[in-house]
């Protein structure tokens, strides 16, 4: 009985003492406590501004009193201008909102176009160390010094006037290495001997490019072309000083909030807006990208 | 006697003085090979040997330093590309499309060539149906196993109807029992499409049950060449012998040749075989005496000393390994340990004082390789 006792006792989970079981959970709990932190940090402004967006003092700091008025106001200050009507405000969203879209698009498309081109080459190509540096620097270069890297070359060197080309041309600069990187991922896990085995069933290289490549590679396609939109979309510093007379939309929000109390509420309004379509598109090219090309559907 | 010059009609390959070079490194040196129409052809070699890189020349993949003449069903195609060859290649890795499905993946190579809709479904289900994947045309490739894939890619490169279907190693992915499952199923389809077949493998196995002819390789050149039976019983070399799996090699010099046997000084025993190697055999020179362990009896003591035509020497049992059918036994003789295979149980092993095989079961090689590399000076 003594010996089926001492097994039982042994077989028993042995409790550690208290101080051990803390020491233990304490790293756990620091790490929980300061992911949750930062997150409190990142997401806590922005909902604080989409409250005040449909609160009926925003200016006093204080939620509560909900309206819709501010949304309104966004849309129909423009259109009640453009009309020629005096309106309580003179925000006028409309203009560098289509700047900022057509923008975008463009970005978007450069980048595709740029990944595609050079996308599946690099990975290939033997010494791409320095190749790959090149081309990813500028993720590092901060946007203001870019800017105005940018400016002093075309303004004062090449003695040009700035324009939407400006713009479009600093957003593509802005944008791209992001791009690439999207698809270097995609593209460096590319099985080259894809490409061989198309060939030797007869594909010519125009053929192994649209049906091998390009669908292989569509997720990285998609996502260059997303990262083109969304940072092209947000970009302010490059705008800055890339503009001439036309403002985009992060500009003339950033010009405003700086400008008028009275447009600040609008400014609420108007970022909540711009934020739920951001996050409504990266869902939207997430679900594109890897949604509809996953195995086994 | 060996045909040098096959017959230009039934040829359907025909490779002249390739050389391929990968920087400093010579992958293939100097090779030519024909093929006949309807031939099943193993390029055999280890890795390294140049097998591959002369497949892929044949394929188009890769473009030789040198070739003199490379030449599919008479026309000569050194300067088309890969997408324009009558050939086609099955992959050791597969390579199927993933992000195409089975049919999809069988009919590429029609779609390229801008076969319409509905033939093309009917050529692939017949190409799959040859393959017994008749019933995964809507697969994904993820959704099948190693073997059906392998399979697919086979169907995927004879829908087209090239005029050589070229293998890379193509069971070399498979286990076991799945290989040689594929083996017979490889062997019917040549049978029963009469397509040329040029088959690369590692596995002298492979070469032996499938081939009609096989080409042994080393170091990017060819080493022998001839039908099955001949690289098994006759080797040339001593390489040939040993890749061919022959267990035991006792080297030696030429003493006397006498009627195509050749009696060979192994310390101070004399062993006679059937001369194998490439021209006359020459007395005084090093030879290898090749004979499987299959081959090798055991005499128990006391039986009659001196049989004509059979290779006699004393012996004392060593190591036994259990193999289930069979036992391997080593034999230890003053010129060295000698490898028996025994099947029957009932010998005495302790008993045995002597091991004795039959001259003509046993062939006599030349000891040097003439792809041997140089012996390296020490001040080199």
């Amino acid at each position: 009985m003594t010996a089926l006792g001492g097994r039982r006792m042994g077989n028993a989970p042995v409790r550690p003492p208290l101080r051990r079981r803390l020491v233990d959970a304490l790293p756990r709990g620091a790490s929980l406590f300061f992911g949750y932190g930062v997150l409190f940090i990142l997401y806590l402004p922005i909902v604080w501004l989409m409250i005040l967006s449909i609160s009926g003092e925003p200016l006093t700091g204080i939620p509560g009193d909900w309206t819709l008025t501010w949304y309104e106001d966004v849309i129909y200050a423009d259109i009640a201008q453009r009309a020629g009507e005096a309106y309580g405000s003179n925000f006028r969203v409309g203009e560098p909102l289509i700047l900022s879209i057509m923008l975008a698009f463009a970005t978007a498309a450069a980048c595709v176009i740029g990944v595609l081109i050079v996308g599946p080459v690099l990975p290939r190509v033997k010494r791409r160390g320095p190749l790959l540096l090149g081309f990813l620097m500028p993720l590092m270069v901060p946007g203001i010094v870019a800017g105005v890297g940018l400016f002093m070359w075309y303004r004062l060197v090449v003695q040009v006037k700035m324009g939407v080309w400006s713009l479009a041309l600093a957003h593509f600069v802005w944008a791209f290495p992001f791009a690439l990187l999207a698809m270097l991922v995609v593209a460096s896990r590319f099985d080259d001997r894809l490409m061989e085995a198309a060939a030797d069933l007869g594909a010519t290289r125009w053929q192994r490019f649209w049906q091998i490549e390009v669908p292989i590679l569509k997720p990285g396609i998609f996502a260059a072309g997303f990262f083109g939109f969304l940072l092209s979309f947000n970009e302010l510093p490059f705008s800055i000083f890339m503009r001439s007379g036309q403002d985009t939309l992060p500009l003339y929000l950033w010009i405003q909030s700086g400008a008028h109390n009275t447009t600040v509420p609008l400014i609420y309004a108007m970022s909540t807006l711009v934020t739920i379509a951001s996050v409504g598109l990266t869902f939207l090219a997430i679900k594109l990208a890897f949604g509809g090309g996953r195995h086994g559907k | 006697m060996a045909n040098d010059e096959p017959a230009a009609t039934g040829q359907i390959l025909l490779v002249e003085h390739a050389t391929h070079r990968f920087g400093d490194v010579v992958a293939l040196d100097d090779v030519s090979i024909a093929a006949r129409r309807g031939e099943f052809l193993t390029l055999l070699g280890e890795s390294g040997s140049g097998k591959t890189t002369l497949l892929r020349i044949v394929a188009g993949l890769e473009r030789p330093t040198r070739i003199a003449r490379i030449a599919i069903d008479g026309e000569d195609v050194s300067a088309i590309p890969a997408s324009r060859r009558n050939c086609t290649t099955v992959f050791q890795h597969y390579a199927l499309f993933p992000h195409m499905s089975v049919g999809q993946n069988v009919e590429y190579g029609l779609r390229v060539r801008g076969v319409g809709k509905d033939e093309r479904r009917r050529r692939a289900e017949d190409a799959l149906g040859l393959v017994r994947l008749l019933d995964k045309y809507g697969r994904r490739v993820h959704q099948l196993s190693g073997g059906e894939r392998q399979r697919v890619a086979l169907a995927r490169a004879l829908v087209t109807e090239p005029a050589i279907l070229l293998l890379d190693e193509p069971l070399g992915a498979l286990d076991e029992k799945l290989r040689v499952d594929m083996q017979v199923e490889l062997l019917d389809l040549h049978e029963k499409l009469g397509l040329t077949f040029i088959y690369v493998t590692h596995s002298q196995e492979e070469a032996l049950t499938m081939s009609d002819r096989i080409i042994l390789m080393r170091r990017g050149r060819i080493v022998q060449e001839g039908p099955p039976t001949d690289l098994f019983d006759r080797p040339a070399t001593r390489f040939t012998a040993d890749f061919m799996g022959v267990e035991n090699l006792l080297e030696g010099a030429i003493e006397s040749v006498a009627d195509g046997t050749a009696t060979v000084r192994i310390g101070a025993h004399r062993v006679s075989g059937a001369w194998s190697g490439r021209g006359r055999a020459e007395k005084g020179a090093r030879a290898c005496v090749a004979v499987r362990a299959e081959r090798i009896r055991l005499a128990p003591a006391g039986a009659a000393a001196d049989a004509p035509g059979v290779n006699r020497l004393p012996c004392r049992t060593g190591t036994t390994i259990y193999k289930g059918k069979y036992l391997d036994q080593t034999l230890e003789t003053d010129i060295g340990p000698i490898k028996a295979r025994i099947w029957d149980r009932g010998v005495d092993l302790a008993g045995s004082t002597a091991l004795w095989w039959r001259e003509s079961e046993c062939a006599v090689t030349a000891a040097a390789d003439p792809v041997d590399p140089p012996a390296e000076s020490p001040a080199g």
